[in-house]
Order: structure tokens, then sequence, then C-alpha cells
């Protein structure tokens, strides 16, 4: 049986795409939401994605994730070829390689934050004790442990969007996918969010790709690239805020 | 697992109300399913105690009813003669509807040796009439009217002991016993009777006495004859498909439930989409999402299921104490065996699965991307 072994772009690159293109169907009309995109991203980068709305930022990220299919072109993400996976394969995948944070935290509001947390646990199966041990730590690498047993009602946008930050990384995905991650928040709160994704990454190595209007995060960006109308392209002097 | 039913209690407590509703509303029909069982038990046992033998009785011709019968004397020992080496024994016996302690209640006036032997009176408690104003009464009307061995009873204007209490093997109907001549004195017959029975010998066959007695011209037109069986069978028979009537009931409402469980399961799948899409999206697999369905459905149903039980133990209180099934005479027992018990949770369980496995095949189809806004 013949071996299967990492490419040299796999074992170098954390994230692999190659002519990426997606197509919508709208009514009889093929809307084209990607052109053709090329990226790379290495472990442990801090990579922005800005571009005005509708310029096909989510959609390259749920393609990212495996939340989504593209119509054509070539997509490994830490080993695993997105493109011929089946559904299973990548439901798998996304509970194993990504965390995704969204604009507006998508907590359930039934739970608390402690519970919010460990949920990414659960579908892994893991033990109670163990998992709620972990969802702790989490918390306190984001500064919220003391408000644990709050459910998102009781917490303000900020702290909100710290548990679904912690709820991503409770996993210790390869990838943390955060769409418009300050797009809800006022500037302190989004200042703070900024900073803590930068903490995370410097510190712990956690690798990041931030889809955003908000050009605060191209100062910390490691890579910036900016798309427009589906047409991504690097950005070799980030635009300071 | 305890992760799993800690989330589900977490989800049913936030969505109270609806929780709750769902509840009582699989309660109701186990209740229904609960109180159908309890009634075809109830059928059952009353239809256990319709076993009639091989006597044959006489009534006036056409009657049914045997307060309306009216028989004369000859016709016994005429009818005796007729088979004298089938029929062992012939005696008369004197029928009464009549409001004691102010229930209707039935007295039957009956040879005393005849009452255990053909009628097939168990003495359960107390001791047979020896003469003078004594009586012996069924369990079913000494529980009625709350009579022991001992308690004094006015009928017609006279004081009657009860000497004892019997069980009616062979007739389905609670009684007051006592013996001719005191029902004669009581009620003031000195010639004529209600209804006549003809004991048989063993060897007899009842079938053919009777058509020899129905063929008698000194009979036809007068009198009737009757298998005592033949009425305790269409009986029997009456109260085997009330049972077999309510036991289909009992299951066919328990069907309810997997309607409901759907209807209520798909409603909270529509209504909590993007909650359901965003599981998906954090790594939750169709089947690990379907198997909290089914602990959640679980927990309901058994939570009605114990709130049925309530409910029914409410009902068999209050029923008892004011509004007792049946007559003083043929009570109807209503009682929950352990069997039924057991069976209606299995089944409430396995329509509950059915209503949430059909419904949760929608996991599947969700849109990942609404998990995703």
């Amino acid at each position: 049986m013949e071996a299967i072994l990492p490419t040299e772009t796999a074992s170098q690159n954390l994230i692999e795409a190659t002519g990426l293109k997606k197509v919508y169907k709208r009514g009889d009309e093929d809307v084209t939401a990607l052109h053709k995109v090329d990226l790379s991203v290495a472990k442990g980068e801090f990579s922005v994605i800005i571009g005005p709305s509708g310029s096909g930022k989510s959609t390259l990220l749920h393609l990212l994730g495996g939340i989504d299919r593209p119509t054509r072109g070539q997509l490994r993400v830490n080993g695993v070829d997105l493109v011929s996976a089946s559904d299973a394969a990548l439901t798998r995948f996304r509970r194993d390689n990504i965390g995704f944070v969204f604009q507006f935290y998508n907590l359930l509001p039934s739970l608390n934050a402690l519970d919010n947390v460990i949920l990414p646990l659960l579908a892994r199966g893991m033990g109670w004790k163990a998992s709620r041990e972990r969802g702790r730590a989490i918390l306190e690498q984001v500064g919220l442990v003391q408000r644990q047993k709050h459910t998102p009602g009781q917490l303000s946008g900020g702290e909100q969007q710290r548990v679904a930050i912690a709820r991503a990384m409770v996993l210790e995905p390869a990838v943390i996918l955060a769409d418009e991650p300050t797009g809800d928040l006022d500037s302190a709160s989004a200042g703070s969010i900024v900073a803590l994704m930068a903490d995370l990454n410097q510190r712990l190595g956690v690798t990041f790709i931030v889809a955003t209007h908000n050009l605060n995060l191209l100062k910390v960006a490691g890579r910036s690239y900016e798309l427009v109308d589906g047409r991504l392209k690097q950005s070799d002097q980030p635009t300071p805020a | 697992m305890g992760a799993l039913v800690y989330f589900t209690l977490r989800d049913l407590i936030h969505d109270r109300w609806r929780s709750l509703l769902t509840i009582l509303s699989l309660a109701v029909v186990i209740c229904g399913y609960l109180l159908l069982s309890s009634l075809s038990q109830a059928f059952t046992g009353a239809g256990r105690l319709a076993q009639g033998n091989n006597n044959l009785v006489i009534l006036s011709a056409g009657v049914i009813d045997p307060m309306d019968s009216l028989l004369d004397d000859q016709v016994l020992p005429a009818a005796r003669a007729s088979s004298p080496d089938q029929i062992l024994r012939a005696y008369p016996t004197l029928f009464r509807h009549m409001t004691i302690a102010g229930r209707l209640m039935q007295v039957r006036s009956v040879p005393l040796e005849e009452m255990p032997s053909s009628l097939g009176l168990i003495l359960v408690q107390g001791s047979w009439p020896t003469g003078g104003q004594q009586i012996v009464v069924s369990e079913e009307i000494a529980r009625a009217a709350s009579w022991n061995t001992g308690s004094k009873v006015t009928i017609y204007g006279r004081d009657f002991e009860v000497t004892g209490l019997v069980r009616t093997s062979a007739s389905n109907t609670g009684a007051i016993w006592m013996t001719y001549e005191q029902g004669q004195q009581l009620f003031g017959t000195r010639h004529g009777f209600q209804a006549g029975y003809l004991v048989l010998a063993p060897s007899a066959d009842p079938k053919k006495v009777l058509a020899s007695l129905q063929s008698d011209p000194r009979f036809s037109g007068s009198y009737s004859f009757y298998l005592e069986n033949t009425i305790s069978d269409s009986y029997h028979q009456l109260n085997h498909n009330l049972v077999t009537l309510s036991g289909i009931m009992a299951a066919v409402s328990l069907l309810a439930i997997s309607f409901g469980i759907y209807n209520s399961t798909s409603l909270s799948l529509t209504e909590r989409s993007h909650e359901i899409s965003l599981l998906r999206v954090m790594g939750f697999t169709q089947g690990r999402l379907r198997t909290f369905l089914v602990v959640r459905t679980l927990l309901l149903t058994l939570s009605a299921y114990w709130l049925g039980w309530v409910v029914l133990a409410v009902c068999f209180t209050f029923l008892k104490s004011n509004a007792p099934l049946g007559s003083s005479e043929a009570p109807l027992r209503l009682t929950l065996t352990a069997s039924a018990s057991v069976l209606g949770l299995g089944l409430a369980a396995v329509f509950s699965f059915l209503g949430v496995w059909l419904v949760s095949g929608r996991i599947a189809t969700r849109n990942l991307l609404d998990g995703s806004e």
C-alpha cells in the first residue's frame, strides 16, 4: 500500500488554497463571490483580511472552515483536503481543527459562560469533570473565570466575545477563524478584544485569520490581505488605523 | 452521559413553559392510557366472576328480568319429573330489588342448602344462617354498605343480622342472601316465586335436557327454560369485547405521543434552526445531536408518565370516595397492574422515540451557513 506523505507545502503551511472560486446561485443568476483566490497561511500567523461588505470575506472564511465547499480550486487545511472530504469528514475536521468567532458571538442563551465554552468538548465526547477543568482554564486565559456562572444575557458584548474566543480555543484548534469579531462592539471593547487575540497569538502561538472592517487589527497583523470583489491581494504595507 | 443529561436539563429549564406544556399534554395522554388500562382490568375482573354452571333456569314465558317472572308451585315437580335421572334437584328463588341503607340492592331467597352447592357461594367470613332473622351478604355489598358480621340490617321494617360474608363465584352480581322461608315471610308470598333452578346430574347433557323441556307441551307457551351458562356466557362475551376494546383504545391513545413529540420537536428545530446550525458548525455530528434530542424527549416522557401516575391516583381516590363505578351489586374495581404500568411506560418510550427519530432527520438538512451568521 502506498504511503501518503505530506507535501512540502503541507508541512510548511497550515492553509494552502489555490485558485479558489465560489459561485452562488441567486435565482437564475450566477453570482461569483470569490475569483481564483490563492492563500497560504503558516502555523502561528496572525492574518487579517480587510475589505468592504459583500467583498467575499465571510465566504472565504466559510471555505477555510469547512462550512461551505468551493466551486473550483484546491484547498487543504492542516493536511485535510476540504474539496474531496465527505460531509461527515468535514464535521470531524471542523471539530478537531477550527475555532470560530462570530460578529454576534453566537453563544447559547440557555447556558452560562463555562457551559458555552465546554460545548466543543462535549462534541468530542470528553468527560464531564475534565471538560469543566479545561473550560475554567481557558476562561482564565481570557480573564473571565470569575464570570463563569453568568449567562450571555448577564454579560457585556465584550465579555460575550471573550467567552466566544474561549470557546473557539478550548479544543486547541489549528486555526481560529474570526468573522468581524469587533463589529458589534464599542471602541473600548473592540480594542480589548484585539489586544486579547494578539496576546493569545504571541503568548500561545494560536493561529488567527480575522476578516474585519476594523483597521486597528492591521496593527497586530503579521500578514494582511485585501479582498475586493472576490479578488484577494496581499497588502505589503498594512495601513495603520 | 452525565454531561448530556446536564445540558438537556439546562435546555428544558431554559425553555420551561414549553417544556411544562409538553409534559402536561403528554401526561393527559398517559393518564388516559392508565385509566383505560385500569378499566380493562376492572372488566377482566368482573368477567372472571361471571362463570356460570350447568344449571337450567325457569322463568315465565317471554320474561328476561326475573323480577317480572311469576311461577306457580307445580312447575318445579313437573319439570323434575320429566327427566328424573338427569335433574337431581329443583328449587325456587325469590328476587327483589330494594333500597336498603340508601342503596339499591338485590335480595335473593333460596333454600339454605343450595347456597354453597348449586349457587357456589363461598363463605369467606362468619357463618351461614341457622334460622331466624339472619342473612349473609356478598363482599361487594358489605364493602359498599360498610357492613360486617354482626351488623344489623333493616329490610322491609324487619331487623336482620349479618351472620357471614360470601364470595359470589357463580354469579357476577352481589346480593343479600336469605333462606327461602325467610323470604316468603318477609315478602308475604305463600305461593309462587320468580325463578326456578334445576340442578343437573354431572353426567347429564344440559342441551338435551333443555331441548326436552322446551318441547314438552305442558310447559311450552307458559314457561321459558335457559341454560344458566348461556346468560353468563353472553355476559362474559360482552365483557371480553369491552376488555379488548379498552385495551386497543389504551394502546392507540399512546400513539398520540408520537405525533405530539414529532410536532413539538419539529417546532423546536424550526425555531432554533440557528442554534442547531451553530452546533453543527462546532462539530456536533448528526448522531450526537439526535442523541441529545432523544434524551431530551425521554426526560419529558418520563416526567409526563410520573405526572400521569399522580393524576391517576387522584382520580382513583376521587372515584372511590365520591363516584364508585358499577353498582353495589356489581362494582367495577379500578386497579392498575404492574405489567400494564410497565407496558405503558415501555410503549410511551417507544412512541416518543419514534416521534423524535422521525423528525430528527431534519438536522442533516440544516444549512450550516445559518450558524455562522
